[in-house]
């Protein structure tokens, strides 16, 4: 089965950890690479495109301007991720795909890489073969399968139209069911809703 | 191996037993003896020639002689895909319909809200071809006959060119798919997930006929894009150019 590549270039073991556990939550199988030192990071950086660097501002402030160079302009990763944890004279967060603050919420930092690696997935930049729904999927077909609209959805799960959108489409591709009817079955053979509750 | 008009009926059955509801469309029956193909059609009237392209387009997947179709009429054509239609609305969908209606009596899981819900699940189906074929058969099919009538009798009126402006061929193209897709589900479903313990035969026979019933209608779709539609087309676009000729 395809894993899900990940670096994780990070100075502090506690952050890394943290990390790494809400990673494994999300429910996909893992390749993790943990970087501590900044001159190692090249050695790990794949000549293929679909790991995502998860990196803190710690450590881009460690590294030597080369280094920045070659790992934060060239693109060899399908997304960069930047941990906001000191304070950072970068020029532009531009070029990262999601940022993390030290005072996010677990719940947070859990929806911002679901969102980062369900766009990526759909959009083809990194192949993740995991047929098993993550919890936010559920909670999308659920509602799906009790007849909200994608507007619904997204005001009901605090998320965007776009990545209801694009969890309906990862839904849709891991589950082998298409129509709204057919998620509805499927919903009520695996109990996430009553079928009393079906309009 | 290529069906040809001399070859025995009953020996195209033994070829392809698959064949058997294409040629039940047509209206023949079994007994045909030692008849040929030739001889069989003779008898029910049938063109031979149409009636050899469609066997072998259901035969062989590959042998999709679009060229030769569109050379019959486009009433020829709509004619057969009628057919087709009835055959899908007065054998297949019953027929699965009672296999669905026997699976979920036969229930002893205790699942029944989920056996309800794939009887509901395949009357929604059932609505949506249904509202299809009728769309066909009651705007579609007329439409293309209009044009076939109005282009064999090089009638570029003001009547048929607004005809054409209004619907054009173009409308059914994009309305034409989307059946197919709670089809597909169906069969994951009872593939993938249906919850143990069921009637594993009777799952099986409901299977092999969602199978057919969605290979049968693939290759109607395929007449219809590859035939009917690029017909029309043709014809509608000559119509449009020599307006006023």
């Amino acid at each position: 089965m395809e894993t899900l590549s990940v670096i994780i270039a990070e100075i502090s073991p506690l952050a890394r950890l943290g990390i790494i556990g809400i990673l494994n939550s999300l429910g996909y199988p893992l390749t993790i690479k943990e970087v501590i030192h900044a001159d190692k990071l090249l050695q790990v950086l794949h000549k293929d495109q679909k790991q995502i660097l998860i990196i803190s501002s710690s450590f881009i402030n460690a590294a030597s301007p080369e280094v920045l160079q070659k790992v934060l302009i060239n693109k060899k990763h399908a997304a960069k991720v930047l941990i906001r944890d000191t304070c950072l004279l970068l020029k532009s967060l531009a070029g990262f795909d999601e940022i993390i603050d030290p005072e996010d919420h677990e719940k947070v930092i859990t929806r911002k890489l679901e969102k980062l690696i369900a766009i990526l997935s759909a959009s083809g930049r990194i192949v993740v073969q995991n047929d098993e729904i993550s919890d936010r999927e559920k909670e999308v077909l659920q509602l799906v399968a009790l007849g909200l609209t994608n507007k619904e959805i997204a005001e009901k799960l605090f998320i965007s139209s776009h990545t209801v959108i694009t969890h309906r489409k990862n839904i849709t591709s891991k589950l082998g069911i298409k129509t709204i009817a057919g998620l509805t079955v499927y919903a009520v053979i695996h109990k996430l809703i009553a079928p009393e509750h079906i309009h | 191996m290529q069906i040809q008009n001399n070859m025995k009926m009953a020996s195209v059955i033994h070829l392809n037993y698959h064949l058997l509801p294409i040629i039940s469309r047509f209206g023949i029956t079994l007994g045909f003896g030692d008849k040929t193909i030739e001889q069989v059609c003779r008898e029910y009237t049938l063109n031979v020639d149409f009636f050899l392209e469609i066997l072998n387009s259901y035969h062989n997947k590959d042998y999709f002689p679009q060229k030769h179709l569109q050379g019959f009429s486009l009433k020829l054509i709509t004619e057969y895909l009628h057919k087709s239609h009835e055959y899908y609305l007065h054998n297949k969908i019953p027929q699965i319909e009672q296999l669905l209606h026997r699976f979920s009596e036969s229930d002893q899981s205790g699942h029944l809200e989920v056996f309800q819900l794939i009887d509901k699940f395949f009357n929604e189906y059932r609505q949506e071809l249904i509202d299809h074929i009728r769309h066909e058969e009651e705007k579609v099919y007329p439409y293309v006959l209009m044009i076939e009538a109005a282009f064999q009798a090089k009638n570029t009126t003001p009547a048929i060119v607004n005809l054409i402006r209004d619907y054009s061929i173009d409308h059914f193209e994009h309305e034409h798919n989307n059946v197919e897709d709670k089809l597909f589900d169906l069969k994951n479903i009872l593939i993938k997930y249906l919850p143990f313990p069921f009637d594993v035969h009777l799952c099986h026979a409901i299977l092999i006929e969602l199978f057919r019933l969605e290979s049968d209608l693939n290759d109607h779709a395929r007449i219809e894009d590859k035939v009917l539609v690029p017909k029309v087309k043709y014809m509608e676009k000559w119509i449009l150019e020599h307006i006023n000729a």
